[in-house]
């Protein structure tokens, strides 16, 4: 038994959020880029989390502990298509002068990054309470 | 000699206690960390254990009171909002860490208190 509890799921968590928090960005950064390292605009990128297995440690009776973790389940992309819109001045038009813009949505990413930052902070406080409880436990004997 | 005023009832009792509430933290951590998990259901400890450690204590079984293991169990019943079946609530979530986290300080304090009048009862002055 360790004396902060739930330190390694909050650790797992606070990690998987960063990448998300990562990743929107990256989409907010992207939201008008019109030709990647492929020729073809950006697509939005969706982090997937799963819920891990971490042990823990061992208890008085020698078997494991185990505790649920987050972890990434994989960064896909958005296959769906972005707005095409008349531009003919662009550099990425194409003949009739229309151009691909990627499948970007900012509202959608803002919400995304509202959602992400406030399971970060719920975190943040599971960890803050389990240290003021490791305290209040090590202050037993004075 | 001295197990004796380590085994007396209350004592044994805020000892599972304390044990339950630090199990407790670890089933709200996994949970919130699991707040976006499509498909995880929240755990916790398991319902009756309540009941059996009230009844246990009834009947100052202080043997049986230190065998008794809290186990986890996923919370089916609660209701889930969202499509994919999760149904962990931030706010539920946080409350009944913060209550949990009181439960604790209210249990370590009293462990305190009641070590400090052991230790007063030896040495016979007030600290």
């Amino acid at each position: 038994m360790n004396i902060m509890p739930g330190l390694e799921s909050t650790a797992s968590a606070l990690a998987a959020e960063k990448v998300r928090l990562d990743v929107i960005g990256q989409n907010i950064a992207n939201a008008h880029t019109t030709r990647g390292p492929d020729g073809q605009p950006y697509a939005r990128k969706m982090v997937s989390f799963e819920a891990k297995l971490l042990e823990v440690g061992t208890n008085s009776d020698g078997g494991k502990n185990f505790t649920t973790g987050v972890g990434i389940k994989g960064i896909k992309s958005d296959p769906k298509a972005g707005p095409l819109v008349y531009n003919p001045g662009h550099p990425d038009a194409d003949e009739k002068g229309m151009v691909r813009l990627p499948n970007v949505n900012l509202t959608h990413e803002m919400v995304d990054l509202i959602a992400a930052s406030r399971s970060y902070e719920a975190n943040l406080q599971v960890v803050r309470t389990a240290k003021q409880m490791a305290q209040n436990a090590l202050r037993m004997g004075r | 000699m001295i197990d004796q005023i380590y085994d007396r009832e209350n004592y044994v009792l805020a000892k599972k206690l304390l044990d339950v509430s630090h199990a407790r933290h670890e089933a709200i951590s996994g949970n919130l960390a699991n707040v976006e998990t499509p498909g995880y259901k929240r755990v916790d400890i398991k319902t009756d254990f309540a009941e059996e450690l009230k009844k246990l204590a009834k009947s100052n079984d202080i043997e049986s009171i230190s065998a008794l293991r809290a186990t986890l169990e996923t919370d089916l019943n609660s209701p889930s909002v969202r499509p994919d079946g999760n149904n962990v609530q931030l706010d539920s979530e946080l409350m009944k860490m913060n209550k949990n986290a009181m439960q604790y300080e209210f249990l370590t304090q009293y462990t305190a208190n009641s070590l400090k009048r052991i230790k007063t009862a030896i040495t016979g002055r007030v600290m």
